[in-house]
């Protein structure tokens, strides 16, 4: 089993990972801030926490490259957030590329394939050290606000900074003094935050030591607002505290000393006085402290999928139990023992239903939303639009859908390479945009829905749609198909052609998306998933390419089908319909056999040909055709018998089957016995591409 | 399920730490009429042979698959890759379970007979008698008293 030190490196590592995401999701956010000229100081905080933290972790665990690219990361941040550089353009550029540093760096620590750290986050580092300001000299405490020295000596450089710029901006400033019960004080301050959030900032926040009771404390919080005193009383009226202005007065002379006026503000002078008191983010540590104690503050544990794949096998193990109960069960009302009999059918109804209940419950597990790939994107599409200067808006809906785990993992890189395309060849200069009328920056639209056991996903482009012809043109240039042939193409069938290797929507390579190595890759990956792709796109006016996915890939609805004496699985997902068949309705088109199904014609590969099965009797007189479906292409799969419909779990044949195309994996049947699954995708690749690659299949799938 | 051996239990019984490092121990398995010898450290388990389903399009030396508690297992037919006669399976056929490459696999066997141990001045390195298709299989003849078997190589025997 794993080592403890491997599991706290596992653990750093998937620690590591979501930080830098936070951190992303935080830079997004910033960014969208910035271009409405606007900025957003607890966004800065935040990013600065979770690179300090991130600081912590990698020097913890030896994690060098990570750590150095940290460490200067973290110098710009807290420039930032003390106000020390503005924030540019630029600054967001190496944010953003520092970032995907992590990233690279993270998989790179992760293999250990780097001893010395490599040039890339040497020339990054630079980078980010070019960025930071030069160390000048610390801003002067400044006393001419009308606070305390005693609340000023505890307040640490960034809240000080702050409370400089609101008084600057001309902000009042306000005392709350609210007293929280001890067991519930992390959602009580955190409710309380979130409300003084909408009308003003949090500048600090400190004990009285006035409490007089041993299960509650009372804070003072120091708020900046534009408010007045009314309004903001108004606003928390439901809220049980203590609101209170700190006067402003003239600028005048300080003596440094606190002026024993009525009605002036303290703000904890006991604690000062004693000359004790701890900066205030460590008194804010220890409140956590004190009540981390009494409530866990996360909920969350982290999982290693292949345990929840471990889970999944017990369940197929105990469905065989199932229904060895149930045939248990029939064999003693067989044997007269009646009463026997329908206890133990009873328990099996009930066993059967919390088994139920227990597959869907691991299934939820393993259920991630999209989002987590959607915000890489977000990244991708500001990184690609500013290298090729276009204004780029990611309009994203159903990000909350939720995909299994694994699909995720699977799904970022083909994702990754349409969006590319979408901005590279899709989206025209702004210029251009302009001239036809379109407005010049141009709209990505990313969503994600979910229908029945299906997420569908959407990438669709406002540009200037695919160049039928100059496919049509690489696709004869490079002998996939005929010229001749080329003049009956439909505009489905060369959008089609685009899933052929080597053919490119864009004459020329760069070094955004590539030379035409692109979208047969991402159709291999989809199919892999058990999903498919298809693609619409009208000349000028944008592109949109769809990719349907199965929910999961842990439990598949299956149709379980003999012929020739075999029991095999074909995934409900890939089947639209079984229909009765016979030889008098086919015809022979092409070499290869068809027939016609409600007027349009259907591909028929016989299942025990195309599988070489011998067979020890003759066929049934009466056969079925089920009905491949994947995207527009369709192939009937001729077999003797339908057994019926099964949940099934699918696993993967071993490495020394890796050449054998045609099977998704087999699963368990009971009673021992293993079905193989189909893999209708490969199948109907095999048999509509056999000749003339694209010609034949586009033909028969498009036309 | 089958009847299983735990073979765990048998070696430390057999185990004697002053011989260890000159001793290799083999399984004596049945192919054919002809004994064979597999390393014992290589073999996980012996199995009844379970219910096995034929993969379709697989080589020819793959007699198909079956799950052995939850796992899925591709079985090899040990007769096909030594280029030896086919035979139906008997009371006496078992699987061998090796790991190999991340894979855990099957290998079929006539029979299962005893374990051997073999000191290295027992072990004769010639290879070269057999043809070049099986001698690749081979690690070399065990030549214990009163036995001659051949020794197989269960990294080869596996195709990648």
């Amino acid at each position: 089993m794993t080592d403890p030190s491997d599991k706290a490196r596992e653990d750093f590592f998937s620690e590591a990972q979501e930080i830098i995401e936070t951190l992303s999701r935080n830079l997004l956010a910033l960014d969208e801030v910035h271009r409405q000229n606007g900025t957003d100081p607890s966004l800065i905080n935040e990013a600065f926490r979770a690179v300090h933290t991130l600081k912590g972790l990698s020097s913890l665990f030896g994690a060098t490259m990570i750590g150095a690219l940290s460490h200067h990361l973290e110098d710009v941040l807290d420039d930032l957030r003390l106000g020390r550089i503005p924030l540019t353009d630029h600054i967001l550029d190496v944010l953003f590329k520092a970032v995907e540093g992590f990233g690279r760096a993270l998989a790179m620590e992760r293999d250990s394939t780097q001893e010395r750290t490599p040039s890339f986050i040497e020339g990054l580092v630079a980078q980010i050290r070019k960025v930071a300001a030069a160390p000048g000299p610390s801003v002067e405490t400044s006393s001419e606000y009308d606070i305390e020295p005693g609340l000023l000596a505890v307040l640490t450089e960034y809240e000080e900074h702050r409370l400089r710029t609101n008084i600057q901006d001309g902000l009042k400033l306000f005392r709350l003094r609210v007293r929280f019960d001890l067991v519930t004080i992390d959602k009580g301050l955190e409710e309380i935050k979130e409300r003084v959030k909408k009308i003003g900032e949090i500048i600090t926040y400190l004990p009285t030591g006035e409490t007089s009771s041993v299960d509650s404390i009372e804070l003072d919080l120091l708020v900046a607002s534009t408010r007045d005193l009314n309004s903001l009383s108004a606003e928390l009226a439901n809220v049980d505290l203590a609101i209170e202005e700190v006067p402003r007065r003239p600028r005048r002379s300080q003596t440094g000393q606190p002026e024993a006026r009525p009605g002036k503000i303290s703000l904890q002078p006991d604690v000062v006085a004693a000359g004790s008191i701890a900066p205030a983010q460590q008194v804010a540590g220890g409140l956590a402290d004190l009540t981390g104690s009494l409530r866990s503050v996360s909920q969350t544990v982290r999982v290693d999928i292949r345990k929840l794949d471990h889970l999944m096998n017990i369940v197929g193990e105990l469905a065989i139990v199932r229904s060895a109960l149930a045939r248990l069960a029939d064999r003693l009302r067989g044997e007269g023992q009646r009463q026997s009999a329908t206890d133990l059918l009873r328990l099996h109804r009930n066993f059967d239903r919390r088994l139920a209940e227990m597959q869907d419950g691991i299934l939820e597990v393993r259920m991630v939303p999209l989002g987590q790939v959607f915000e890489r994107l977000g990244r991708v599409v500001r990184q690609i639009s500013r290298d090729l200067g276009k204004e780029i808006r990611l309009v994203i809906t159903g990000a909350e859908t939720e995909i299994d785990k694994l699909i995720v993992e699977e799904l970022s890189d083909p994702l990754m390479h349409m969006i590319r395309n979408a901005i590279d060849h899709g989206i025209e200069s702004a210029e251009r945009r302009l001239t036809v009328g379109k407005p010049a920056m141009g709209t990505i639209a990313l969503n994600a829905f979910q229908k029945g056991n299906h997420v569908m996903l959407e990438i669709e482009d406002d540009g200037r749609g695919i160049d039928g012809q100059a496919v049509l043109r690489r696709a004869v240039q490079l002998g996939k198909i005929g010229g001749e042939e080329a003049k009956d193409f439909t505009r489905a069938d060369i959008l089609g052609l685009i899933f052929l290797p080597g053919v490119s929507t864009r004459e020329e390579a760069n070094d955004v998306s590539g030379r035409g190595v692109g979208m047969d890759v991402v159709k291999t990956n989809i199919s892999k998933l058990g999903g498919v792709i298809d693609v619409h796109s009208d000349d000028g006016i944008g592109t949109k390419m769809t990719i349907t996915l199965p929910i999961t890939l842990a439990i598949v609805s299956a149709l379980l089908i003999r012929v020739a004496d075999n029991t095999f699985a074909i995934p409900l997902a890939s089947v639209s319909e079984a229909i009765g068949f016979d030889d008098a309705g086919l015809r022979v088109v092409d070499g290869r056999e068809v027939m016609t199904l409600r007027g349009t014609t259907l591909p028929i590969a016989r299942l025990e040909r195309l599988l070489s099965l011998s067979r020890s009797t003759s066929p049934p007189r009466r056969q079925y055709a089920v009905v491949a479906a994947l995207g527009a292409r369709r192939l009937g799969l001729v077999v003797d018998q339908l057994v019926g419909q099964q949940d099934i779990i699918i696993k993967p044949l071993g490495k020394s089957l890796d050449e054998v195309r045609g099977f998704a994996g087999a699963t368990e049947l009971g009673d021992q016995h293993v079905g193989l699954v189909i893999d209708a995708a490969a199948l109907i690749d095999e048999v509509l591409s056999t000749s003339d690659v694209g010609a034949r299949a586009a033909r028969l799938t498009y036309g | 399920m089958g009847e299983i051996v735990k073979l765990n239990s048998q070696r430390s019984l057999r185990r004697d730490p002053g011989e260890r490092e000159s001793i290799r121990e083999f399984l004596a398995v049945m192919l054919a009429g002809q004994t064979y010898g597999v390393e014992l450290t290589r073999i996980r388990e012996i199995l009844s042979p379970p219910p096995l389903t034929a993969v379709p399009r697989a080589p020819a030396h793959v007699k198909g698959v079956c799950s052995v508690r939850g796992q899925l297992i591709t079985v090899i037919d040990l007769r096909s890759r030594l280029r030896l006669e086919q035979a139906p399976l008997t009371r006496k056929t078992r699987i061998l379970l090796t790991e190999n490459a991340g894979e855990v696999v099957g290998l079929y066997v006539d029979e299962v007979r005893h374990v051997l141990r073999l000191t290295e001045a027992e072990i004769e390195l010639a290879t070269g008698v057999f043809g070049n298709d099986v001698s690749e299989h081979v690690i070399g003849i065990g030549r214990p008293p009163g036995h001659v078997l051949v020794l197989l190589d269960l990294t080869s025997v596996v195709p990648r």
